[in-house]
């Protein structure tokens, strides 16, 4: 195992993101007051509480789920593009690293960008409501594990998008759908039949449920599904980014 | 002499196009050795087989005699590459990206400060180790892809077109170091369109056309071998008996157009005027005609290199 090799990707895929956190961080953060605010506030009045919970703290595990999940993926497929298409993959493909550390590295930087933007927008969150988390470590280890999820999926579109065009369509087409129509802004309870079963077949709801247990303690699904799924998917795509990576066939020649 | 890079029989195609046949080449550890040939002759693509870029269907590619697939933490250890696209960064300043890349090859920061500090300096590039890549000029960002190849310190450089676009000054400032670092006992493989580089660096050529090694050999047995180099020398006298007197030379005579086939004229020359002069003749004109590795390319490819 090269472990300065690993670091230093690692380091640098961070050290990425921190250095335009302008356009890593804070746009983030600001969509996501701006929802509490205006969604959460505003619609309280309206929809005054689900499951017990006022409005405004049901939407926020799931405002916190989404940054986490966009970022992660968008972290490691940007990065991944960018280096394709700046010509800096050769310096990496090129030097005494394995398949497995290469993607590792890709995808810690997307699980540490996943997790800084949930865990920022958790506190604040908490600073703009009077919530409080019902079990803290659980959901740092939740966001870590979903981050971790679609890090890897965000290293799959990398390596397969050639433009950024293509890479924008799989992320607005698939990725942001799936993430409002997996219950941020309601319960599932809330729709009719036949839209509660097609839930049921996008993992993003199990993601957004998953983290308002750990958080409130209520969900539309059950806990231990929810972690289930989290954890399969995690291992699942990790598997087939580093597949992808060995099989070179998107990245070499 | 060790064997630094062994290339057997290396075959690639990319779907119906062929871009290798079966290139053979070896070189030498410390060799200083250059892979001439046109755009599209498979140079580039001979390298990133070499480097992992690119897939081989079939041969053996070897460095330090370590298969270049099963050993091959331990031989892209041995290799540093200036490839001939620049690369680009947004992000970090010149010293961190050479931090990074001496990292990947499992040196930490602290170990390659020194070489860091020393490639910039020796580079000319040390004002700028804290501008990022975009603010460099073009010559400059040639430097630092030629920082880069070096900062782990590897046996062999390859050096993929190291002066593609530079202007006549830096082109000779890289030659001069390119020549230190092989005297420092570097293995260097040099791929270039300029074929007077080649012809000064080089200890050894191989020329590549359509995906095969048609020659090989020293620049100098080269150009001996293409039969071009002699000396003209136009003489007013027609009597003397030429054949007697230029016996141990290979020449022709037409109408006092004397024209000498010979692979050393500089040494020839004096010898065949004290020949002439003796003999009472008046030289009118004097020329050294030299072949260069360009004759011997166009001979062997009916082209020239920048097609």
């Amino acid at each position: 195992m090269n472990w300065v090799g690993l670091s230093t990707l690692t380091f640098r895929e961070v050290g990425r993101f921190f250095s335009v956190y302008r356009q890593t961080v804070i746009p983030g953060l600001i969509s996501s007051i701006l929802y509490i605010l205006i969604f959460g506030f505003t619609l309280e009045r309206r929809i005054s509480s689900i499951d017990g919970i006022p409005y405004t703290l049901f939407i926020i595990p799931g405002l916190i789920m989404m940054n986490t999940l966009s970022n992660a993926t968008s972290n490691s497929s940007s990065s991944m593009l960018q280096m394709k298409l700046l010509g800096q993959l050769p310096d990496i493909l090129q030097a005494p690293l394995s398949s497995f550390e290469i993607s590792l590295a890709y995808i810690i930087g997307g699980m540490v960008r996943g997790t800084v933007n949930g865990v920022l927008i958790l506190l604040v969150g908490v600073g703009l409501s009077d919530m409080t988390v019902a079990q803290p470590l659980a959901t740092i280890g939740f966001i870590m594990l979903v981050s971790w999820a679609f890090s890897s999926i965000g290293l799959i579109l990398g390596q397969m998008a050639e433009s950024w065009d293509q890479l924008a369509t799989m992320q607005n087409f698939f990725l942001t759908p799936l993430s409002f129509l997996g219950g941020i802004f309601y319960s599932i309870k809330m729709l009719p039949e036949w839209a509660q079963g097609a839930s049921f077949f996008n993992p993003i709801y199990y993601m957004i449920n998953g983290l308002r247990y750990t958080i409130l303690g209520v969900s539309d699904s059950n806990p231990s599904t929810s972690f289930i799924i989290a954890i399969i998917m995690t291992i699942g795509f990790s598997v087939v980014a580093i597949m992808l990576m060995e099989n070179g066939k998107k990245i070499k020649q | 002499m060790n064997t630094a890079i062994e290339i057997q029989n290396l075959k690639k195609n990319y779907g119906d196009t062929v871009a290798l046949k079966g290139v053979n080449i070896s070189i030498g550890d410390g060799e200083f050795f250059g892979l001439l040939g046109p755009n599209g002759a498979g140079k580039t693509t001979t390298i990133n087989i070499l480097t992992g870029l690119v897939r081989k269907d079939e041969g053996i590619t070897k460095i330090f005699d370590k298969d270049i697939i099963s050993d091959y933490r331990f031989t892209r250890a041995q290799v540093g590459i200036s490839a001939q696209e620049l690369t680009q960064d947004w992000f970090f300043p010149l010293d961190r990206l050479l931090y990074f890349q001496a990292g990947y090859y499992g040196i930490p920061k602290e170990k390659a400060k020194e070489q860091v500090d020393d490639l910039l300096y020796r580079l000319g590039l040390e004002e700028k180790r804290n501008s990022r890549l975009r603010q460099l000029s073009g010559g400059m960002k040639r430097r630092f892809q030629i920082a880069k190849a070096l900062v782990h310190d590897p046996k062999i450089l390859i050096l993929d077109e190291p002066t593609a676009g530079v202007d006549v000054e830096l082109r000779h400032e890289l030659w001069e170091y390119f020549r230190e670092l092989h005297k420092g006992g570097k293995t260097i493989l040099l791929t270039t369109h300029y074929i007077e580089e080649a012809e000064m660096l080089c200890d050894k050529v191989a020329i590549i056309d359509e995906g095969k090694v048609i020659k090989e050999g020293s620049p100098k047995s080269l150009t001996n071998q293409s039969g071009k180099s002699g000396i003209n020398i136009n003489i007013s006298d027609k009597d003397i008996d030429f054949d007697r007197l230029l016996s141990d030379f290979t020449y022709t005579n037409n109408d006092g157009r004397l024209h000498f086939t010979t692979q050393e004229p500089e040494e020839n020359l004096p010898i065949i005027i004290n020949l002439l002069t003796n003999a009472g003749c008046h030289i009118q004109r004097v020329e050294t005609t030299k072949s260069s590795l360009e004759d011997v390319f166009l001979s062997l490819t009916g082209k020239g290199i920048n097609v």
